[in-house]
């Protein structure tokens, strides 16, 4: 038997692989958050000095958080419908692959991808717009990128077997995605929200990821423990749920499910 | 020792009865096809096989293991095996050998990624991403995933649905190789030339039952008579094909004499006497066995027939 800790280690160079090679991912995880961040750099930098360095690292959170956010849970939830219904799942399925190393290879990458393009992404503000930086902001970064890209990528995996077809997918995960982090301040805070929805955005996993990693970006702010417990509450009941309900067949086509009932009716 | 051992299996879905009573055995080295109209109940006993599903009553025994066996047992056994889903199942952004190397990493006693390419002729294009292959091409692919683990049995469903001919006879070329060095093969197909051409033994599903257990050419025995076939010569203008004697024209249909003949000796003699008679061209008269298709069809169309042995 081959160990399962080389299997897994393919895994994850699997899953780069095709990920790196998805030009849809690289666009929405990276190239659409590092333009959007060039756009707002020139209106960070007519405010005061202080001001301007809260609000360059909350701006460059929420891109982050969209980076992250079309990363771990647009492209990889959507990703794994089309691997499902492709047959591909199933092809891994009757492979000597422990079936969590599957999943523990496709979250691994997914979280390094987005823990990249959240480097570069701050890079990008260090290099354009003087974002002080410092080790310890790197580590919390790191941190907060990780928990928020795995909470994201365990819930996206969860609500998989909720979407049964690959060009429903996208539209359906865009629907619960955009709202998420517009209302969450991706794009800048939005003042005026009813209080209700300000509070259940604090417990929905963009939110808490924005603010953790503004903190981490702030060498005076410690990151808030409030912000990571929910980020892993949604981590965990994400993994749950989706070792409970999640599919690795395709969906039975709707022409097939309705002759299996006829069959099934002339049977009775 | 059988390579599967299938006995009594029936699966249902609710009240519904996808298979029934199912019992037979494959062994290893030989192609065993396992054929049936849409709905017999194949992609069922197929799926069960390859531990996708459970049975709802019966034992099965693949390489001495039940395929639902989880842990370290299943790993074990599912590196023993190979399959061919009824679909292509790659990712598209890999290259041939990114994807044979990438499973390949999964099997103790792997082939070489290069020898699966020689194998199943893709050399040429082992740098070439999959989804810029043909349709043929990537079930080569598919096919050099299913054998890259050098699988004890190989489970192929519908290997060749959609290929060109040439491609399909390619395919038969390397699953006879396979054979031949100790693999078995459980095939499903609609291609009944293909089960002639590969299998060592048939089963053949109807309704969830297995209602022919035999190798083809005792199916083909079984099919019913030998079959004469003649076209009939087209006259020049003005003249007409002299009269076939009684017997044989009643066979005619569409200019085309299609005897099923109990005994071939004297009905060619019949033939070949009024020929010479006439003085007709003999040219494209056929003499020939029952087909596995003609078997098949009788099986699966007659109520009850059944055939084991």
């Amino acid at each position: 038997m081959v160990s399962d800790g080389p299997m897994v280690a393919g895994q994850v160079r699997y899953q780069l692989t095709l990920m790196l090679r998805t030009p849809r991912t690289l666009m929405a995880g990276l190239i659409l958050p590092g333009a959007l961040l060039a756009l707002q750099l020139g209106r960070v930098q007519h405010l005061g000095q202080g001001a301007a360095a809260d609000v360059l690292a909350a701006r460059v959170a929420g891109l982050v958080v969209l980076g992250a956010m079309s990363v771990a849970y647009l492209s990889h939830a959507s990703g794994l419908v089309v691997a499902r219904e492709d047959g591909v799942l199933r092809r891994w399925r009757a492979t000597p692959l422990p079936s969590w190393g599957y999943f523990a290879g496709r979250i691994v990458a997914t979280v390094l991808l987005a823990d990249a393009a959240a480097l570069i992404l701050v890079l990008v503000g260090v290099a354009m717009a003087g974002l002080h930086l410092t080790a310890g902001a790197i580590g919390g970064l790191l941190l907060a990128g990780s928990l928020g890209a795995l909470a994201l990528a365990a819930a996206g995996t969860a609500v998989t077997p909720l979407l049964t077809s690959a060009q429903g997918a996208n539209p359906l995960l865009t629907l619960t995605y955009l709202p998420l982090i517009i209302f969450s301040g991706g794009f800048g805070g939005l003042s005026g929200l009813p209080h209700w929805l300000n509070t259940l955005m604090s417990y929905l996993p963009a939110q808490p990821m924005i603010d953790a990693v503004t903190q981490a970006l702030q060498p005076s702010a410690g990151l808030s423990g409030r912000d990571l417990a929910v980020l892993g509450a949604w981590a965990l009941g994400g993994l749950l749920l989706s070792v409970r309900f999640f599919r690795w067949d395709p969906t039975r086509p709707r022409h097939a499910r309705s002759a299996r009932a006829g069959k099934l009716a002339r049977s009775v | 020792m059988s390579a599967i051992v299938v006995e009594d299996l029936v699966k249902r879905y609710g009240g519904f009865t996808a298979v029934e009573d199912v019992s037979f055995t494959a062994a290893p080295g030989e192609v065993t096809a396992l054929l049936g109209p849409n709905g017999a109940g194949k992609t069922t006993t197929i799926e069960i096989l390859e531990g996708f599903q459970a049975p709802t009553a019966g034992t099965i025994r693949v390489l001495g293991t039940d395929p639902r066996a989880g842990g370290r047992a299943g790993q074990s056994w599912r590196a023993r095996i190979g399959l061919v889903l009824q679909s292509t199942s790659l990712d598209a952004q890999l290259t041939v050998t990114e994807a044979l190397t990438l499973f390949g990493g999964l099997y103790p006693g792997r082939r070489r990624a290069g020898e699966v390419l020689d194998v199943i002729d893709m050399a040429a294009d082992a740098r070439t991403r999959i989804g810029a292959l043909s349709g043929g091409q990537r079930r080569r692919v598919d096919l050099g995933i299913a054998i890259i683990g050098q699988p004890e049995m190989l489970f192929l469903d519908e290997p060749t649905t959609g290929l060109d001919p040439e491609a399909r006879r390619r395919l038969w070329s390397v699953i006879e190789n396979l054979t031949a060095s100790g693999t078995g093969v459980l095939l499903t197909t609609h291609y009944l030339d293909e089960a002639q051409r590969l299998a060592s033994r048939v089963v053949v599903l109807a309704d969830g039952r297995v209602v022919a257990d035999a190798s083809p050419d005792k199916l083909r025995a079984m099919g019913g008579v030998p079959v004469i076939r003649y076209r009939l010569p087209v006259p020049p203008p003005g003249c007409t094909v002299p009269d076939l004697p009684a017997g044989l024209a009643d066979h005619v249909a569409d200019g085309e004499l299609t005897l099923p003949s109990a005994d071939v000796t004297a009905d060619l003699a019949l033939l070949t006497g009024w020929a010479r008679e006439n003085q007709v061209d003999l040219t494209g008269l056929e003499v020939g066995s029952p087909s596995l298709e003609d078997a098949y069809l009788a099986l699966t169309s007659e109520e009850g027939a059944e055939i084991h042995g």
